[in-house]
């Protein structure tokens, strides 16, 4: 690039000669180059501005055609009025143990309309207006006489509606038969059953999906043509569900408490009879799912029995102190030091009450005894704890038939260090479902298998793998009856029903760390009856307050576990369980207690 | 100092900066929030709970925002752009390692009313570091190896650390915005070429690889690849999302069905309706009139940003106009595109109108910036 000079001698010396400042010459040539520049710079910089406008313009148009071409073209109607792609219909019914109806098929119709084949528009728009007051008579007017061929007037006609629309006798009005998802028994087992919508939809039919529970997690066995006419039985008993949701929505009143969950197993099968989780849906109007900025758990389609991962508290203990019998590392009667509080770096553990100095491990669970169970777990091991935690199910979702259980993953600590051992063993650094603690109290229950939890109905006795022995689980059972007996758990008594079960009263976590002083989980355990456990039930109270002393009580003794009680009470007779007198004598008690 | 910074006393201050304001692209958004607004209550079927009155609160936040940028002199936030730029940085590290931490789910930092992303915060102050990066740089430098290879290094950083929460529209948004912003201050275009040369040559081998002997790739990439143009989060199996809005889009016909007539949407038959998919809402209950309407108003906010960008003399002022216009169209054009079937599903918003706290406040910040340049634009003639 030649640039011109900018002291072009020439001119500075006739300059010089006419007597001026050559100076002015310099800062003339400089002035001009910068401006020569800058215009540069700028003519690019518009260049470059136009080719993005051109882009953006192309963007708009592309934009702004397919809106168009989009927009005029008919509403999509092929799949159904296509041969050969039927849309499945007749989803299958959805019953109990007993073959009473949960889910079934509701058939009902839509209405649309063929406008060249209708005698009179005019006429037949007035009298849909008549039959249907929401409808806008002169958009119909106008739709039925334009070029549509096809116009969509209702969706689900009800059959009174579908005579109505029959009699006003134009041919251009044709109805379709369209399939509807019924839940007969309203919010009844809502969770568990989930829900459905409508996939495609055609004019002959509208394909029924599964959206949640059990709707979602069979839904491919629902719909498959192959199963037509044999319904999907669960192992739930309306009867009972419908007990055991009456019960907890009184006792979650009576409580204060804002949610409430309750599960009863099968120790034997697994099955689980009952599940409930307060607050509820109807399944028949499913809620819309909670928008992201909001805590999912707040929703009422949270399954607090299967997606909500408590710290479950004391429940816990009993599974040390099987693991240490099981082991042969103690036996009920060993006497265990509890003196308190145990420090651990800034950490301290230490008893509700001071149980004294030391106690028998009977005594321990009776009493829960923080400290003595932490000693437990301190000779049991890290390793041992892990392994026996690990066949109770606690690492994993639960292999429960219900969608959404899988992505319940109990949250376990990073770092497995001492102090997690022991502060687990109490059940705090470990949090799970309810559900994976009805099958591992189902374990404790029916003499050390491990029972996987299942919705399905099952024949016979499930055989998992032996997790403790017969003897240690014999044992876990006659101390978890002393909880009632004598221990937290004393308003568990149900006359007829021996209960055994264990209480758990965790201190609800802090979203950002910490723990509330004034907000519980509050669990009651249970397996009934205690000399042959035949179920197992939990219930969960979140966040009780039971107002009726002079301070609030928020401790599972006195909150979950009246409920969980009358809950027995009203659902042992349900369940075919006669009421008996305890056996006096329970040869294992009279060793204990002496 | 910019040629600016020598015209302070030409520029309006004190209150008397409100009247110089671009007010017809004030009242555009705000015309576009309300279009949100309405969507929004009328898709939550006809309740201003739970989206319309939240967004309501966090457009009056992000207005508020606007006007407290935009009165604080341009120059002070050219100052501020290196600034701007670690913070935000340093910011997706954060929440790139406590993410790790906490499980996943913790891109979020939280301010109270509403909780701010730092990849959406990455989006404005990216532009702000190009602009006050090219308004440094002499102009006759621009094309030279060096100092082309800087700005790559600027946009590709945060992109990976976006690509990595994995957030593929964000990542595609800052590249695109950055690449513009290149181009706008005049880079040779022989450098575009190249990139856009090599991009397509090597996505197309590795495609045309597939199968054969040589591939290039192994066959779980490819698979990865698949999710990731064709997300499997979609619980109805891949093109749920487009043939329902498709329909939707078809049902409003011309003029729509009317105000909270709309059954694809209502009937959630759209899991979308009120953030990315929002348009459909639209679309169907005010046809093609009521969604060439809402186009309309989107093309006449870039064309306000661009004759904002031509009124400045100052290279700063105008690169970054131009930037947030970029910003913006990729926004809406993205979005819309991905609604009709034009271009595949990745999670963009519809800039203004979508549910969603963290991408308004973000634009309305970035619009603040425009006004600041409106308002602080030199007023002398030229010399």
């Amino acid at each position: 690039m030649i640039r011109t000079p900018l002291r072009p001698l020439a001119r500075i010396l006739s300059a010089r000669d006419r007597g001026e400042n050559p100076d002015a010459i310099e800062r003339e040539n400089l002035r001009r180059r910068h401006e020569e520049m800058q215009d540069k710079s700028r003519a690019r910089a518009e260049g470059r501005l136009l080719v993005l406008g051109l882009v953006f313009f192309c963007a708009f148009s592309a934009i702004g055609a397919r809106m168009g071409v989009v927009s005029v073209s008919e509403a999509e109607e092929p799949e159904a009025n296509a041969i050969g792609t039927p849309i499945a219909a007749q989803r299958g019914d959805i019953v109990d143990r007993h073959g009473r109806i949960l889910a079934t098929n509701f058939e009902t119709h839509s209405l649309y309309a063929q406008p060249p084949q209708m005698v009179d528009p005019v006429a037949s728009a007035k009298g849909l207006k008549a039959i249907f007051p929401d409808l806008d008579e002169e958009r119909l007017i106008r739709d039925f006489t334009g070029k549509r061929k096809f116009v969509w007037i209702k969706k689900r006609i009800s059959p009174e509606q579908k005579q109505a629309v029959h009699d006003i006798g134009d041919p251009g009005l044709l109805f379709g038969p369209r399939e509807m998802r019924l839940y007969p028994n309203g919010t009844l087992a809502a969770h568990v059953l989930g829900g459905a919508s409508f996939g495609k939809e055609g004019v002959n039919a509208a394909e029924v999906i599964g959206v949640a529970g059990v709707e979602k997690q069979f839904d491919g066995y629902l719909r498959d043509p192959a199963n037509a006419g044999q319904p999907l039985e669960l192992s739930l008993d309306l009867t009972v569900q419908a007990a055991a949701e009456r019960v907890l929505a009184g006792g979650m009143k009576i409580m204060n408490a804002r949610g409430a969950a309750s599960i009863l197993m099968d120790v034997h099968t697994g099955e689980v009879i009952s599940m409930v989780s307060l607050p509820n849906f109807d399944p028949n109007d499913r809620p819309a799912p909670p928008t992201s900025g909001f805590d999912p758990s707040v929703s009422p389609l949270f399954n607090r029995a299967v997606q909500g991962l408590y710290e479950l508290g004391s429940t816990f203990k009993i599974f040390a102190v099987a693991q240490a019998m099981n082991l042969g590392l103690v036996t009920p009667e060993t006497i265990i030091d509890t003196r308190g509080p145990i420090r651990w770096g800034k950490f301290r553990i230490s008893d509700f009450h001071n149980y004294g100095n030391e106690l028998s491990v009977t005594k321990i669970i009776e009493k829960s005894s923080n400290i003595g169970t932490a000693r437990l777990a301190q000779q049991i091991g890290a390793e041992r704890q892990k392994q026996f935690l690990a066949s109770l199910g606690f690492f994993e979702p639960t292999p429960f038939e219900v969608v959404e259980s899988a992505g319940a993953q109990p949250l376990l600590p990073k770092n497995w260090s001492e102090l997690s051992t022991m502060t687990i063993s109490y059940g705090h650094g470990l949090s799970a479902s309810p559900l994976h603690l009805a099958a591992a109290y189902a374990t404790v229950a029916n003499g050390g298998h491990y029972v996987s939890p299942t919705i399905l109905k099952k024949e016979g006795v499930q055989h998992g793998p032996q997790v403790m022995s017969e003897q240690a689980s014999r044992d876990s059972r006659i101390m978890l009856r002393r909880v009632v007996t004598e221990g937290t758990a004393s308003l568990a008594e149900v006359p007829g029903y021996a209960v055994a079960g264990k209480t758990g009263t965790a201190d609800k976590p802090k979203p950002r760390g910490g723990y509330y002083e004034d907000k519980v989980i509050a669990t009651f355990a249970s397996m009934f009856p205690a000399n042959d456990p035949k179920y197992v039930l939990i219930v969960t109270l979140d966040e009780p307050s039971e107002n009726s002393g002079s301070e609030p009580r928020r401790t599972a003794g006195w909150t979950a576990v009246p409920v969980a009680a009358e809950m027995i009470a009203r659902v042992a007779p349900l369940l075919g369980l006669r009421p008996e007198i305890e056996p006096r004598v329970q040869p294992s008690v009279t060793l204990a207690s002496n | 100092m910019s040629y600016l910074e020598y015209n302070v006393q030409s520029t309006p201050t004190g209150p008397r900066k409100i009247l110089y304001l671009n007010w017809p692209l004030a009242l555009l958004l705000c015309t576009v929030a309300c279009v949100g607004f309405l969507q929004l209550y009328s898709v939550a079927g006809g309740s201003l709970y739970p989206w319309a009155e939240p967004q309501m609160k966090r457009f009056a936040l992000g207005l508020t925002a606007m006007m407290m940028v935009a009165m604080v002199p341009i120059w002070f936030w050219r100052n501020m752009s290196v600034v701007a730029y670690l913070l935000s940085v340093i910011l997706l590290i954060g929440v790139e390692l406590m993410g790790i931490e906490g499980k996943g789910a913790q891109r979020w930092i939280d301010l109270g009313v509403i909780r701010l992303q730092p990849s959406e915060l990455m989006k404005i102050t990216l532009i702000m570091l190009l602009a006050a990066y090219y308004d440094w740089l002499p102009a006759r430098r621009t094309s030279h190896p060096f100092w082309v290879l800087v700005p790559v290094m600027i946009i590709l950083f945060p992109t990976y650390l976006v690509l990595r929460q994995p957030d593929l529209g964000t990542s595609i948004l800052l590249l695109a915005a950055g690449g513009g912003m290149m181009f706008l201050a005049g880079v040779h275009w022989a450098y575009f070429a190249a990139v856009i040369a090599s991009g397509v040559g090597l996505v197309s081998a590795v495609f045309e690889s597939r199968g054969t002997d040589w591939q290039l790739i192994k066959d779980y990439q490819f698979r990865r690849i698949d999710t990731f143009l064709d997300p499997a989060s979609d619980p109805l199996g891949a093109g749920y999302h487009i043939t329902q809005s498709k329909i939707a889009l078809g049902s409003g016909g011309w003029t729509g069905r009317g105000f909270m007539q709309g059954t694809q949407s209502r009937l959630n038959f759209l899991p979308e309706k009120h953030t990315d998919f929002i348009f459909t809402t639209l679309a169907e209950e005010f046809g093609f009139i009521g969604g060439i309407s809402l186009l309309a108003l989107y093309v006449l906010i870039i064309v306000f940003c661009i004759h904002t960008a031509l009124a400045t003399r100052d290279r700063y002022s105008s690169l970054i106009t131009l930037g947030v216009a970029i910003t913006f169209f990729l926004f809406f054009s993205v979005n819309m595109s991905m609604v009709m079937g034009l271009a595949p599903v990745v999670g963009v918003p519809l800039p203004m109108v979508s549910y969603g706290g963290s991408a308004m406040l973000v634009l309305m910040v970035a619009f603040g910036l425009v006004q600041s340049a409106h308002i602080h634009r030199p007023r002398g003639r030229r010399r």
